[in-house]
């Protein structure tokens, strides 16, 4: 045999290291910057308490549409010049939302970062806001929220998130908002969101060969004119659990796949559980060895994959399995996506699956944490939850240490498989009965 | 102009069964990239086999001699790594990027599965990921609205028996008639270390990379005589337009128009890419302001314009729009053609051009801001041009082009009667 039989062990560990962290205030603001020695691009992303969370209800959707209507002129130029002008750095304004903040960012080689952030700065702060163009928009948006919901994937996504958390409350409804919400939104709603989340200072984030940044030079330049106080970012909510799980049918006619959205709600970011949730998490559906994805892709080949994970915010968090499965076997899915549910919420998890779940996500901080822009995003999560500077050498050595009672106990408590909601986004005439047969819960016909 | 875009050192070597391996060191974080090319694709596919290179890529996953089915996926996520493969017409890559102190283990897995997947390829893992990959063609391209518009414009574009003829996901047909003696030859065949590119980038050196490669692949007998895919340089223009129009259960009319132009790696194509910028990349595009902003005919979040890297024949560059609410199919195809033709009219400005070359720098850049990203854009060069410091002339030749260039290749390449053209249309509400 030309093969050596023998695995390999590991060689000698490196140390970890996370870059290192500047923060300091500057022209009124907070700058949270990663010093990237030798890096030839650099971002910079200016953070706002501007998220989706701050929408009104009836309003979802005025975040993307203000994201976008901050490119249609400023006071300065008009939209054509003002794309011009920030395309000829090599860049675009990426703007962004979650439930806890509004971000803006460009990315450039680093000698053009300061061109690029007075750019930044000129779209968010003074942006033109003509009625006219934000109505645009806001129809260009709508139009651009139909095409989505074409798509298997965002219909289901609602259902299930107003079956969590309620139509009446905000974080009930799409994080982007629906074609109709969107529709809606008149100018007053977009300049208002403006005046009231966009002005306020913020915070800047950079990532980038520090050597060659002036960090008070771009904090002069974000900050500047701003004013405003921090406002009150509310404390977590309570969620009630579902008391029985239930079907919820979503007809896709002729599909020929079912998209499969279940889930229930779970704890908020900041809950001490964090981590065991997580792995947990990641036991039962995170990782391309995890058990959903290992039965019902790689035993029955039901899917192209499954994933399961827990989520959170600032507020609120949800456990989540998602999937698409060919329409014939729509029922044995479900049935076996419950049953390691179940399986994983009674026994837990096991020393196999939890030394492979440990060392993935803590050797994740290291190879997936090498960009600018991925070190940026980890820079948010820092300022978002009130994290210290040292905080992805603390998680990672937090998973390291993780037990298999400790990640067990976190599956018991914070799985739910008799609360689930299942959402099934399909051919409704061809899989109705066999759901029904599948004795998983009563099931609903979604209306709308 | 920058000299070089890859300014990190390069060092090469070949085994003498043939396996190339480069390697270039970076120390900046404690992780390194493996990757592999294979010098096989959906080009290589015979009528009748449409999609086996790309589930060939999916068994490449469930086992070998050493290697338990589903191991290979634990025990790199278990070394913390992230991993993947692909499949295109050119060639299959696999990659996994790992904390450094399991580069051996990463390079013992890969050996296994080069030299050792035969044995282990059974009935039952073949019918498994038979399904699986169904399942991706469902998922991907009949779920969706537009999701075959891939799997139309290549025959729109390249004839049959062409190598670039079919999509690489393949017929359900020929995917259902897969058979495992056909897969195991298609390891033995292509599957050999002198078909092969190893890169590793990142927390390494090159004399370490270089006897761990020795020792783990060196033994792996080299295959003489590997078929080569039919070529397909020359595509005879038949002198007349391709049209083709769907009418589908999809949300708006979208029109895709498509042309051959270079092969990937040549000036020509270098001349397209920087064409495709200035027609479809960003808000300053032409396609953006003619369309999305001017005519307002277009939605603006999908007008574009792209080429398609594909180096073993003209590679296509396709332009697309989908129209706002109320404009017809006609009206949208009018406007896109108008626009692709106007690249041979109406000369593109030093502003259009500056602004195209520094957001292709950007994204060049931002490719090789990771040592995977790195490690792939290495394998593809020694793979394709047989040198991997080529990978650090592309940015300095898209840097060079000229307007000059745009317009003759608009002018020769880009005329009605090479377009392949595909409408979408909705099916009409009674």
């Amino acid at each position: 045999m030309t093969l050596i039989a023998t695995r390999p062990g590991p060689g000698a560990a490196r140390p970890y290291r996370f870059p290192q962290v500047v923060r300091r205030s500057a022209a009124g603001g907070q700058v949270v910057a990663a010093h990237l020695p030798g890096q030839n691009l650099a971002v910079a992303l200016l953070l706002l308490d501007g998220g989706a969370g701050r929408e009104p209800v009836g309003k979802e959707g005025l975040g993307g549409v203000l994201a976008k209507a901050l490119e249609e002129g400023t006071a300065q130029r008009d939209a054509t010049a003002y794309a011009l002008a920030i395309e000829a750095l090599g860049t675009e304004l990426v703007t962004g939302l979650d439930w806890d903040s509004f971000q803006v960012s460009v990315q450039v080689p680093v000698d053009r970062l300061s061109a690029a952030v007075e750019l930044l700065t000129e779209a968010v702060r003074t942006p033109k806001l003509d009625p006219v163009d934000v109505r645009r928009v806001r129809d260009d948006e709508a139009t651009a929220l139909r095409m989505d919901w074409a798509n298997p994937g965002p219909r289901a996504d609602a259902v299930l998130r107003a079956d969590l958390f309620g139509a009446d409350n905000r974080w009930g409804r799409p994080l982007y908002g629906d074609p109709e919400s969107v529709a809606a939104l008149d100018v007053d709603d977009v300049t208002v969101f403006h005046s009231e989340w966009f002005i306020r200072p913020g915070t800047l984030i950079v990532a980038g060969d520090l050597d060659r940044v002036d960090l008070d030079a771009l904090a002069a330049t974000v900050f500047t004119g701003a004013g405003g106080a921090a406002a009150d970012k509310g404390g977590p909510i309570e969620v009630p659990l579902s008391d029985r799980r239930r079907i919820i049918l979503v007809d896709r006619p002729g599909s020929v796949q079912s998209t499969l959205r279940l889930g229930h709600p779970s704890p908020h970011r900041a809950h001490p559980d964090h981590v065991p949730m997580t792995l947990a998490g990641t036991v039962l559906g995170g990782a391309f060895t995890s058990r959903l994805n290992h039965l019902i892709r790689e035993v029955r080949g039901y899917t192209y994959g499954i994933r399961g994970d827990f989520a959170s915010s600032r507020r609120f968090g949800r456990f989540a399995i998602s999937s698409g499965v060919q329409t014939a076997v729509t029922a044995p899915a479900l049935v076996e996506a419950v049953g390691e549910v179940s399986r994983t919420q009674l026994t837990g998890v096991t020393e196999d699956e939890l030394t492979v779940a440990r060392s993935w996500r803590a050797g994740q901080l290291s190879v997936e944490l090498q960009s600018p822009r991925a070190i940026a995003s980890a820079l948010t999560t820092l300022v978002v939850h009130d994290l210290p500077d040292d905080y992805h050498a603390r998680l990672r050595e937090a998973l390291l240490a993780a037990t298999v009672e400790e990640v067990s106990a976190a599956a018991a408590a914070h799985l739910h498989p008799e609360s689930l909601t299942l959402v099934v986004e399909g051919d409704a005439a061809v899989i109705r009965d066999e759901l029904v047969a599948a004795g998983l819960g009563e099931v609903v016909d979604h209306t709308s | 102009m920058p000299d070089s875009g890859y300014p990190w050192p390069i060092e090469t070597t070949r085994l003498d069964n043939g396996l190339r391996v480069v390697v270039s060191e970076d120390r900046t974080a404690p992780a390194v990239a493996v990757n592999l090319w294979y010098d096989v694709g959906s080009r290589h596919e015979p009528e009748g086999q449409t999609g086996f290179a790309h589930l060939f890529e999916h068994l490449m996953f469930e086992g070998s001699v050493n290697v338990a089915k589903t191991e290979h996926m634990r025990l790199i996520q278990g070394s913390g790594g992230s991993l993947n493969a692909t499949t295109n017409p050119d060639r299959t890559n696999y990659f996994e990027t790992v904390p450094a102190e399991h580069l051996e283990l990463a390079l013992w897995l890969e050996a296994d599965r080069m030299g050792g997947l035969v044995p282990a390829l059974t009935q039952e893992t073949l019918d498994n990921q038979r399904d699986v990959v169904k399942n991706e063609r469902r998922q991907r391209y009949e779920n969706v609205p537009y999701g075959d518009a891939w799997l139309r414009l290549l025959p729109l574009l390249y004839p049959p028996g062409h190598p670039y003829h079919h999509a690489t996901i393949g017929s359900m047909a020929d995917l259902n008639a897969a058979d495992l003696a056909t897969f195991q030859a298609f390891h033995t065949t292509y599957y050999a270390p002198n078909n092969a590119v190893l890169t590793v980038v990142g927390d390494t050196t090159a004399a370490e990379v270089f006897a761990l490669a020795d020792k783990y692949f060196g033994a792996l007998p080299p295959r003489e005589d590997i078929p080569a895919a039919p070529d397909g340089r020359t595509v005879p223009a038949t002198g007349r337009p391709a049209v083709e129009t769907v009418t589908a259960e999809v949300p708006a009319p979208r029109v895709y128009v498509a042309h051959r132009t270079q092969p990937f790696g040549t000036p020509g194509y270098d001349v397209a890419t920087v064409l495709a910028t200035v027609l479809g990349s960003g808000r300053g595009s032409r396609l953006y302001q003619r369309l999305a902003d001017g005519e307002r005919i277009a939605q603006p979040d999908l007008v574009g314009a792209y080429g398609v890297d594909l180096a073993h024949a003209p590679a296509p560059l396709i332009a697309t729009a989908t129209a706002r609410p109320g404009v017809s199919g006609d009206r949208l195809r009018e406007g896109l053609a108008e626009v692709v033709d106007e690249l041979a009219t109406v000369p593109v400005t030093a502003a259009e051009l500056d602004r195209a070359k520094a957001l292709l720098s950007t994204m060049w850049w931002r490719q090789m801001s990771t040592v995977d990203g790195r490690a792939d854009t290495l394998g593809r060069y020694a793979t394709q041009f047989g040198d991997p410091a080529r990978a650090g002339e592309r940015l300095p030749a898209w840097l060079a082009v000229t307007a000059e260039q745009i317009a003759e290749q608009a002018a020769e390449l880009l005329g009605a009667a090479d377009r392949a053209t595909l409408t979408y249309l909705p099916e009409e509400t009674s």
